[in-house]
């Protein structure tokens, strides 16, 4: 596959990396040196030049190539050259990456003609959160445009009804499916004599509104986190305090530059926002940032994110997760008694390349580790399974959740047909990820 | 250097045109003096020596397309003190007794254009049908606002207009309806218009079926009149007490849209759009202060034995809504209410309608971000370096409006205050028969236009017993309150005058 990069960055030279075997790459990036330092490790074309400039895109020979992935640091630059390779070739299939939640919304609602867009704030977020253990919902996901969503929970609660009992028998919510059960490393296959247990790990796949349900029927209300602290409003800070407010956490921000410290307290009303350094002692007491459950560095310095952090554990908090800029930082963070460090560059160029190792997996939803995946598949004719009961489909550890035919998703039942043209959102294991796509 | 760096004769040609075309409004009174046969020649010539005024003034004087940012505020506070002149003039012509000394005739005046509803006369019934309907009439042209009124209809005026309008229109921010303020002018007052109608309709069925035997279309038109601009003028002598149940309950609606953001309800009634309205918070606020303050009177009404039952209810709910909506009507002589019940009245002439309503008064708004400002000071005293906006239905109002209000609010406590005082202070010196609560609702009810207030000047009462020193206090007051002071306090500035 012909893949084209634009930004040799920090994102670009990991996707490089992992995709330079299998693939022939051509990067384009404004800066020469960048260029000749990737070149000379792995065997890929360079182009000099303004990847948001028409001439310099079509000289380099984009027609014909299958893939352009846009990951500079800089959103318009990224979404600009896509718009000129649909332009040039409609067939090019397109990755934007923005640093901005607002376009990411804009696609969701299909207003930008984008095959994906990958958000490096949204997914520090995610990980955030996810680190943090919100007892709610692990993880969800929405897919065919809300209609579909898939959530993980840690099962607490011995809900009648479904806990202890064979799925079969059990009271599930309606329009929604189990589709996994993660038992310490075991992995249960939701066959009807299979029982969900306390402390198991479930993926569910339903409706919104069966997602609440389940949420509510197998964790408890109380929650183990609930004042979070986050160091530095900029775009990873404000993201990751929106995720974990939709939580409902309380979430207090610390910023030092007033100006954006005034434009985050307006975009956020439910978080408190204060104007501090964050390493004034006499700060971090007169406001207790000590009895926080966690606090998140998300300042654009790594080595103040880590001496801020430090003194934040001096200070009493439990649990500490530092934004690393540098891939270096990460190891000095982790030794140096920081719980956990989240690099968001890195996070995207995995996104990326997921996606760029299926095209036709219109979104992908990383579960346990790359363990499992979520796909968003379009059955094709030609495809063995079509027209086949969903009770007599192969049990391989692969299940169909949902369908999504015309513009309405479907939860099928036992009797329901599966036609060529749905598109079905399936869970499945990673290692079975091809074999799925080959199958339908 | 200049002396004076604002344009006071552009301004007087403005103030000229207004008055000018002002004076047309007296055709009205001509028609009901000409149907009931009562003398015409009042309003003739109030029209003639009005319309002569304007256009004298004008002429001596040359304007300008626009009026500047400095300008509006002197065209406002001048109009209004001559559109009370002009209000004034058929009661001084007219020659009634009650009436006809020319400070009673301005008091009068002034307390319709300002729709506040304080009257001097001491028995309605007794005046021609014709002047009373003029009475009513200034009430209704002053509610939506006679420079709005001029904005919607005058050809001049196309720039600038703006200014004009926010010192005008009641509340701290002004909410356009669409993008040419001359637009938005007619479209309040198209609604206003509508609303009075509807009122009409309303109460002539009630006349016409029989439901209500002592309302007449007459009646009708003179209490919605006053009703929708929240002025409180009455034609009968005891108010609404002498109408039926039904239509007391109509009228209570009817002030409790009044003092409701005309804006919002254009959207809500016109653009089918009542989401913004309800969701609205001062809204919501404004509803809940009615509800309270109304169960409040209602369980002391019942308990001490006043009423019971529907009529509890309603004369409660009247009344709570007159007050607080700053409309003054009267549906029972509240004078002799228990002590407690006539000190939740006085206290809701202190809340007003909503921004941009026909309400006077504080405004609910108002409060409702001074509770919040407050709120946030306490925030900031225990973390000193929290950032937090005021918002208002979730959008963080500017720091520039929240300074402004705090200094309306304290300027509108020192000019109560002030006026208390000097209505205490006078009514000593003449020897009158004042309380101290009476003085203090006579201050209240004047600066916040709402209309009666206790003992003689209670709601069947009058105010003329008192001085005319404390009359001319109380049409500074009444001036001040449907102006919301800051454009003539700041007519009172050095730095308004100099460059």
């Amino acid at each position: 596959m012909r893949i084209f990069i634009i930004g040799a960055g920090q994102v670009g030279s990991t996707i490089v990396e992992a995709l330079h075997d299998e693939h022939e790459l051509t990067v384009v990036d404004e800066d020469g040196s960048r260029l000749e330092a990737i070149g000379s490790r792995f065997d890929i074309g360079t182009v000099e030049g303004n990847g948001a400039s028409r001439r310099v895109l079509e000289n380099a020979g984009l027609a014909g190539s299958e893939l352009l992935i846009a990951c500079t640091s800089r959103d318009e630059v990224n979404i600009i050259a896509s718009i000129f390779c649909r332009a040039l070739t409609p067939a090019t299939r397109t990755i934007v990456r923005t640093g901005n939640e607002e376009y990411l919304d804009v696609w969701k609602q299909r207003q930008l003609d984008v095959d994906w867009v990958v958000s490096s704030e949204r997914e520090a977020a995610l990980a955030v959160s996810q680190t943090i253990g919100v007892p709610t919902a692990r993880l969800t996901d929405l897919f065919a445009d809300g209609q579909v969503q898939i959530i993980e929970l840690d099962v607490q609660e011995p809900a009648p009804g479904i806990v202890g009992r064979a799925l079969r028998d059990a009271e599930l919510p309606a329009d929604s499916k189990v589709a996994s059960i993660i038992r310490g490393d075991e992995i249960a296959m939701p066959r009807g004599e299979e029982t969900i247990r306390p402390g198991d790990r479930i993926v569910v796949i339903g409706s919104p509104k069966a997602a609440r349900e389940w949420t509510r029927l197998v964790t408890p209300a109380r929650r183990d986190v609930d004042d979070v602290v986050i160091y530095g409003a900029g775009q990873i800070g404000v993201a990751t305090a929106r995720a974990l407010l939709q939580q409902g956490i309380r979430v207090r921000l610390i910023e030092a530059n007033p100006v954006r410290a005034a434009a985050v307290a307006d975009l956020l009303p439910k978080a408190r926002v204060f104007k501090a350094t964050g390493t004034d002692p006499e700060f971090l007491e007169r406001e207790r940032i000590g009895q926080a459950d966690a606090a998140v560095f998300a300042m654009r310095d790594d080595a103040k994110n880590y001496y801020a952090a430090t003194l934040a554990k001096l200070h009493g908090v439990q649990s500490t997760i530092a934004i690393v800029h540098d891939q270096v930082s990460v190891d000095v963070f982790e030794r140096a008694g920081i719980d956990v460090a989240i690099n968001p560059r890195l996070l995207t160029a995995e996104e990326i390349v997921r996606f760029a190792r299926d095209p036709r997996t219109r979104q992908v939803t990383m579960l346990e580790q790359d363990r499992f995946e979520i796909l968003d598949i379009t059955v094709r004719a030609e495809s063995p399974l079509v027209g086949k009961r969903f009770r007599d489909l192969p049990m391989t550890g692969s299940l169909i959740g949902a369908v999504v035919r015309g513009e309405q998703a479907l939860f099928p039942h036992g009797d329901d047909v599966l036609q060529a043209g749905d598109r079905a959102i399936l869970f499945t294991p990673s290692s079975r990820v091809q074999e799925v796509e080959r199958t339908l | 250097m200049r002396f004076v760096s604002v344009d006071v004769l552009g301004s007087f040609n403005l103030v000229g045109a207004v008055i000018k075309y002002l004076s047309l409004s007296l055709l009205v009174p001509i028609a009901f003096a000409v149907a009931y046969s009562e003398p015409v020649w009042p309003f003739v010539v109030a029209g003639a020596i009005g319309g002569a005024f304007g256009w004298g003034l004008e002429r001596l004087t040359t304007g300008k397309e626009s009026v500047g940012v400095r300008e509006a505020f002197l065209v406002v506070s001048l109009t209004w003190l001559a559109a009370a002149g002009l209000g004034a003039l058929p009661y001084v012509l007219s020659g009634e007794d009650q009436i006809s000394s020319p400070l009673d005739a301005y008091f009068e005046a002034m307390s319709g254009f300002t729709t506040t509803g304080a009257t001097v006369l001491t028995d309605v019934e007794a005046m021609p049908d014709s002047l009373l309907i003029w009475r009513q009439l200034t009430q209704w042209l002053g509610g939506m606002g006679i420079i709005v009124l001029a904005l919607a209809v005058l050809p001049r005026l196309r720039v600038g207009g703006r200014q004009l309008l926010e010192h005008e229109l009641p509340g701290p921010e002004f909410e356009q309806l669409t993008a040419r303020i001359r637009d938005t002018a007619r479209r309040l007052w198209a609604l206003y218009v509508a609303l009075t109608f509807a009122m009409v309709a309303i109460l002539s069925v009630f006349a016409w079926t029989g439901i209500d035997d002592r309302m007449s279309p007459f009646e009708a038109l003179a209490h919605a009149l006053t009703t929708l601009p929240t002025g409180g003028f009455s034609t009968e002598a005891r108010g609404v007490e002498s109408f039926g149940a039904a239509s007391q309950w109509v009228i209570t609606a009817f002030m409790v849209m009044a003092g409701a953001n005309f804006a919002l309800l254009y959207r809500a009634f016109v653009r089918a759009q009542p989401r913004p309205l309800i969701r609205d918070e001062e809204f919501r606020l404004y509803i809940t202060l009615l509800a309270v303050t109304t169960a409040l009177v209602i369980g002391e009404l019942w308990t001490e034995g006043v009423a019971k039952g529907e009529e509890a209810v309603r004369a409660a709910a009247f009344q709570v809504t007159s007050m607080m909506t700053t409309t003054g009507a009267a549906s029972t002589d509240f004078n002799t209410w228990p002590l407690f019940a006539a000190i939740v009245l006085v206290a809701v002439m202190f809340f007003g309608g909503s921004a941009g309503s026909t309400a006077g008064s504080v405004k609910v708004v108002r409060h409702l971000l001074i509770g919040r400002i407050l709120r946030r000071e306490l925030d900031q005293t225990v973390h000193p370096e929290i950032v937090s906006r005021v918002r208002l239905n979730g959008v963080p109002v500017d720091e520039r409006t929240l300074r402004a209000i705090l200094g309306f609010v304290l300027l509108y406590i020192g000019v109560f205050a002030v006026g208390a005082f000097a209505l205490v202070a006078d009514g000593a010196r003449v020897d009158l028969d004042l309380r101290l609560l009476d003085a203090v609702a006579a201050a209240a009810t004047t600066l916040g236009n709402v209309g009666p207030a206790f003992g003689f000047a209670g709601p069947m009462g009058s105010f003329d017993p008192f001085s005319n020193v404390s009359k001319l206090v109380m049409i500074v007051l009444m001036w001040l309150g449907r102006l919301e002071i800051i454009p003539v306090a700041v007519l009172l500035s050095r730095h308004y005058w100099r460059a």
